[in-house]
């Protein structure tokens, strides 16, 4: 057996299949997986390779077919939703391809919210805000709202919500897609200081070759399996 | 306080939509309170005009009279009585009444009478007996051997004011009760069948014709409001304490009546849960539009680490907070509309007869009753309607959600 308290992520043998109008379609195909803490990674492969899946599955937002999940030592199966809402609340950030923000909560309020659900108090939790929003460069939008906000800047927002709240772990689905190549290497350099400064996991699924660049551990997905991984020196 | 915060800013999001939602919880509200507020009006109306025109609020009788009356079981104390109980909080008016049957006959015309002594002055205070004369007049004095009857009954004989009638009948010690009267003046109280018999002699001719000297068989009493009666039974009960006389509200010793309109009462219930179902139907269908448009948001919500609990308190929360402004609007509206029903009522065109009462015109109602049935009805509503929707939304499954475009 394989110690898992070195792993922030361990999977076994996972598959996923979906039905397509009545034809199933394996989307994952006994995919094993071992993430440590504070690695810095990035799953590439071509469209319907298994990477959004993947990532949906390691972090509880989707049940495999088959295999098991291990977040910080804990089966995902084994909890229950209040106990996956709170545990995705207290250790994963999400960093979603198409920004996702609250469309009636401000720049700030969205930032805040994972905090307001973990009843962080008042004034530290202004304090994160503060410090993030002039990480992410979006000084002064605190009180705009999403609308008000080109979609770079709601992916910035959106890095920021993942990133103030703390999480060990921060999956990251296409995180460069709708930014220009600037903003982009801005944010992976502000993402990798945060991995080395705080020990934070950062997973990334992704296209861009800028990401890969970035990534320390770069791992192939083809047809829903494995194709490599490799670790960079 | 962030779950609250979404809550009540989703409202604003389709201002449309909220409107539509808006408008059938307020248009619901609206439609019950003022249902109710014209049907306790009504009734309130309607048991007023019979209680008062004729039977008054509370009666007290000798013990057993009202399931067996006859001439003998009699009140001797009334005046007593009546100064013991003049004084008493919510109590307007009281009078006495005596009571028997008797062949009347004008010239050959004879017909049966229900015979019926009263004091004027008292009658009159307590059931406007003057305004019920609808040609003629009220007795002149106790020893003026004058009679006015019903007008159904002046039809029967085919007699007129000024014509003597006799009356034959049976006292209380046994002889033949007979006399002979004028008749000064001819009432209409609105209960034809009433009418027909009526036959209303001076109190003291009637002690004198049937030789009961200072007695009576009942005494009628009135109370300020109709909600006063209950406790006003209690007052006088504990005043006169006597075991010989039973003092009764109208619900008891016009029990069928009572009945009569609880019975038709219930039928405005079916009102009501016409409006429950429309405004059901209408939030419901919002509701539900709303949480599919947002079932990505939802999915997002779900996968930051919000609990399902906390996603279904957000939509039960959005939707009260519309119910909550409806009710507030429909509350002022329908107290105004109630109110002016209340002052103006509505002429119903060909009066009706109801327990004997003619009814021209029809009123409203402000209480209570018409404005927290509606509310808690449409909370009520809104909330069971909502759960549905509502748990959708705490179930989404976040990946799902999130490939929904």
């Amino acid at each position: 057996m394989i110690d898992k308290s070195y792993d922030i992520i361990k999977a076994e043998a996972l598959e996923k299949t979906y039905e397509d109008n009545g034809v199933p379609v394996k989307a994952l195909r006994g995919v094993d997986l071992e993430i440590k803490k504070g690695e810095f990674l990035s799953i590439v492969g071509p469209s319907g390779s298994g990477k959004t899946t993947l990532l949906n599955i390691i972090s509880g937002l989707d049940d495999p077919s088959k295999g098991e999940v291990y977040l910080n030592n804990k089966l995902i199966s084994s909890m229950s939703g209040r106990e996956l809402s709170d545990f995705r609340r207290d250790n994963i950030g999400f960093i979603f391809q198409s920004h996702n923000l609250i469309p009636v909560l401000s720049v700030e309020e969205n930032i805040e919210y994972i905090m307001l659900l973990q009843r962080v108090p008042k004034e530290e939790r202004h304090k994160r805000v503060e410090n993030i929003l002039r990480d992410v460069g979006l000084e002064g939008f605190a009180d705009r709202f999403p609308t008000q906000l080109s979609g770079g800047q709601q992916q910035r927002v959106a890095i920021a919500r993942a990133m103030v709240s703390r999480p060990a772990l921060i999956l990251a689905d296409e995180p460069t897609a709708s930014l220009d190549s600037k903003t982009g290497s801005e944010l992976l350099d502000i993402m990798r200081s945060l991995n080395e400064k705080r020990d934070m996991t950062f997973i990334f699924s992704t296209h861009d070759k800028l990401v890969m660049d970035k990534a320390r551990r770069l791992i192939v997905l083809k047809d829903g399996q494995i194709e490599s991984d490799e670790v960079k020196k | 306080m962030v779950i609250l915060k979404i809550a009540f800013r989703n409202i604003f999001r389709q201002k449309r939509r909220t409107l539509l939602t808006a408008l059938t919880m307020f248009g619901g509200f609206t439609l019950a309170a003022i249902s109710i507020g014209w049907s306790e009006g009504t009734y309130s109306y309607t048991i007023d005009m019979f209680t008062r025109n004729q039977m008054g609020h509370i009666q007290i009788h000798g013990k057993g009279y009202l399931d067996k009356p006859t001439l003998y079981n009699t009140i001797y104390n009334y005046r007593q009585i009546g100064e013991n109980i003049s004084h008493l909080e919510n109590l307007e008016a009281w009078c006495p009444r005596l009571y028997s049957s008797g062949l009347a006959s004008v010239s050959e015309k004879s017909a049966g009478v229900r015979i019926i002594g009263i004091d004027p002055v008292l009658e009159n205070s307590a059931t406007r007996f003057e305004k019920k004369i609808i040609e003629g007049k009220t007795f002149s004095n106790k020893t003026s051997h004058e009679v006015i009857l019903g007008s159904g009954l002046m039809e029967i004989l085919e007699a007129g004011i000024g014509d003597s009638v006799v009356v034959v009948s049976q006292a209380a010690d046994g002889s033949i009760a007979n006399d002979i009267y004028e008749i000064t003046g001819i009432v209409e109280s609105g209960d034809d069948f009433s009418d027909r018999s009526s036959f209303y002699l001076h109190i003291a001719n009637a002690q004198e014709l049937f030789v009961l000297d200072q007695r009576v068989h009942e005494i009628a009493i009135i109370a300020e409001e109709l909600r006063d009666v209950e406790g006003l039974v209690r007052s006088i009960r504990s005043e006169i304490g006597s075991p010989d006389v039973s003092i009764q509200p109208w619900k008891e010793f016009a029990k069928q009546f009572y009945v009569a309109m609880q019975a038709d009462k219930q039928g405005g219930w079916i009102m009501i849960f016409i409006i429950i179902l429309i405004v059901a139907v209408g939030v419901l269908n919002t509701v539900l539009m709303t949480v599919l448009e947002r079932i990505r948001e939802y999915g997002v919500l779900r996968a930051l680490g919000t609990r399902p609990a906390q996603i279904f308190r957000m939509i039960l929360i959005e939707t009260n907070f519309i119910a909550a402004g409806s009710i507030l609007v429909g509350l002022i509206a329908s107290t105004i509309i109630n109110y002016l029903l209340s002052i103006n009522g509505i002429s119903i065109g060909e009066s009706i007869t109801y327990g004997g009462v003619q009814f021209t015109k029809m009123y409203s109602e402000v209480n209570a009753m018409s404005l927290y049935v509606p509310a808690i009805t449409v909370v009520i509503t809104t909330s069971l309607v909502s759960i549905f929707p509502a748990i959708k939304a705490a179930r989404t499954s976040p990946s799902k959600a999130m490939r929904i475009h």
